[in-house]
């Protein structure tokens, strides 16, 4: 079971997929709003842990799939720009899952991984919700001062959300699992 | 909130019997034909045929109930956001300002208002068709619909696990926070200091997430055990043949993308202002 391509859909993947998608969408109901219809979504830090533990295509797939339940089930109608901006953010969560020596399962990281979930965390937000503002303006016609509004809060939010739920997350999962494969092999 | 992920509610309409991949063809070509315009009497047409087509579908109105409040409270606060932030916007789009109403650093204007409306009756527009998919469409034959539309079934099934997983991950939430506050872990207003109360929040997130992992390497085991993943292809249980109305719809659908960018390049190219 020890796949590192990011393109080989093995079952594990196909679940992973669906019950990261159920879990994020499920867990998109709850929020806080912080600015004008903007929400604080604590599932945003669901994709940075799925992406760190199964890479950027399976961080893609949940964030569209689970965008697209939520809005479907809470409101009827599905906003795509948002929907795939929360598929840019998946994507971009995925990317330190691409390093050959940061594996969750085994609980192998460095000091440099901390900082890449982080970045590309922050990279994903911005592209992602940048995504989302574009959207708006040009496809459904929003005025573009208040989708600026919307643009900074959310950015904002998401950004707070992954580095004080979605990273903390990950670093204790790697903990756990370094903790229960540190043995050696006695000569 | 007990029968979320399930929504379908069953019936006999013409739009229980079609199949489920037309119904998504008909949607999406709806939401394109939405997304293009920003012209009142484009969505009012599509708005009155699209209420004619959900009540044909007799969906019991206490089902969809809700979907509209949550339409109608988010469209009152995106009106008030953009009046408030941009209350001339309006004239941006029509090279005209008519004032209005007063509101001290800045006066909205007719333009603007009109503008609101447009917007608002934009998103509503998305909704008939929206619902009609989502209560009328069973969820097994969701995935099958998919695979047909040309989504690889890896995906499809992928898509098809979400919704069933749904519930179950419900009940897991349920009985997480149920056990926490039994141990006097504070989640309402009054339990606790709100930062106190935003940790508590988030403690759910570690019990949730090993809960789903395990949960899926029991699942993907026991797909692999049954040959998950074969073959190149796989067949559907919920697959059925294509009938005339089929055929129609599907039709229509494709012509509703044609006939909509047409007039969008040649007839009604911007925002339209009678006034």
């Amino acid at each position: 079971m020890n796949q590192k391509s990011i393109f080989n859909f093995s079952t594990l993947v196909v679940v992973a997929i669906g019950i990261g998608a159920a879990l994020y969408g499920f867990l998109g109901f709850f929020g806080f709003t912080v600015g004008p219809q903007t929400w604080v979504k604590p599932a945003i830090a669901f994709l940075t842990i799925f992406g760190a533990l199964f890479g950027p295509i399976v961080g893609l797939l949940i964030g569209l799939i689970g965008h697209v339940i939520t809005d479907l089930i809470s409101g009827g109608i599905v906003w795509w720009g948002w929907a795939f901006g929360s598929a840019l953010i998946g994507l971009f969560s995925g990317f330190v899952f691409m390093n050959k020596d940061f594996n969750v399962k085994a609980g192998s990281y460095a000091k440099k991984h901390i900082y890449q979930i982080l970045i590309y965390g922050l990279i994903g937000c911005i592209v992602g919700i940048g995504e989302a503002t574009l959207f708006d303006i040009f496809i459904m016609g929003e005025p573009v001062d208040k989708m600026a509004v919307q643009f900074w809060g959310a950015v904002l939010a998401n950004i707070a959300t992954v580095t004080v739920l979605g990273l903390p997350i990950v670093l204790a999962i790697l903990r756990v699992n370094k903790k229960s494969s540190n043995l050696t092999i006695e000569k | 909130m007990s029968k979320m992920g399930t929504l379908y509610a069953p019936g006999n309409s013409i739009f229980h019997r079609m199949d489920g991949s037309v119904k998504m063809l008909l949607f999406a070509a709806w939401t394109i034909a939405t997304f293009l315009f920003l012209d009142l009497r484009v969505f009012v047409v599509m708005l009155l045929v699209g209420l004619g087509l959900l009540l044909s579908a007799k969906i019991p109105f206490r089902r969809i109930r809700v979907i509209f409040w949550v339409m109608i409270v988010f469209n009152v606060f995106n009106t008030a956001f953009i009046l408030l932030i941009t209350p001339t916007y309006g004239s941006e789009l029509t090279g005209t300002s008519t004032p209005v109403l007063n509101i001290g650093y800045n006066t909205i204007n007719l333009e603007t208002l009109f503008y609101v409306l447009t917007l608002t009756t934009k998103y509503i527009t998305l909704l008939p068709i929206s619902l009609l998919f989502i209560f009328t469409t069973h969820p097994s034959q969701f995935a099958s619909s998919l695979n047909r539309i040309g989504i690889p079934y890896k995906i499809a099934y992928a898509v098809n696990i979400a919704f069933r997983y749904i519930p179950d991950i419900q009940s897991e939430f349920r009985s997480i926070t149920n056990s926490m506050q039994m141990r006097g872990i504070g989640f309402r207003k009054g339990d606790a200091p709100f930062i106190q109360r935003v940790k508590n929040v988030t403690s759910i997130a570690f019990p949730m997430l090993y809960s789903s992992l395990q949960r899926i390497e029991v699942v993907s085991n026991a797909m692999e055990l049954r040959g998950f993943g074969k073959h190149r292809r796989r067949t559907w249980y919920h697959m059925e043949k294509y009938q005339g109305i089929d055929y129609l719809v599907g039709t229509l659908s494709i012509l509703l993308i044609a006939g909509s960018i047409w007039m969008k390049v040649s007839v009604l190219k911007g925002f339209w202002y009678p006034l």
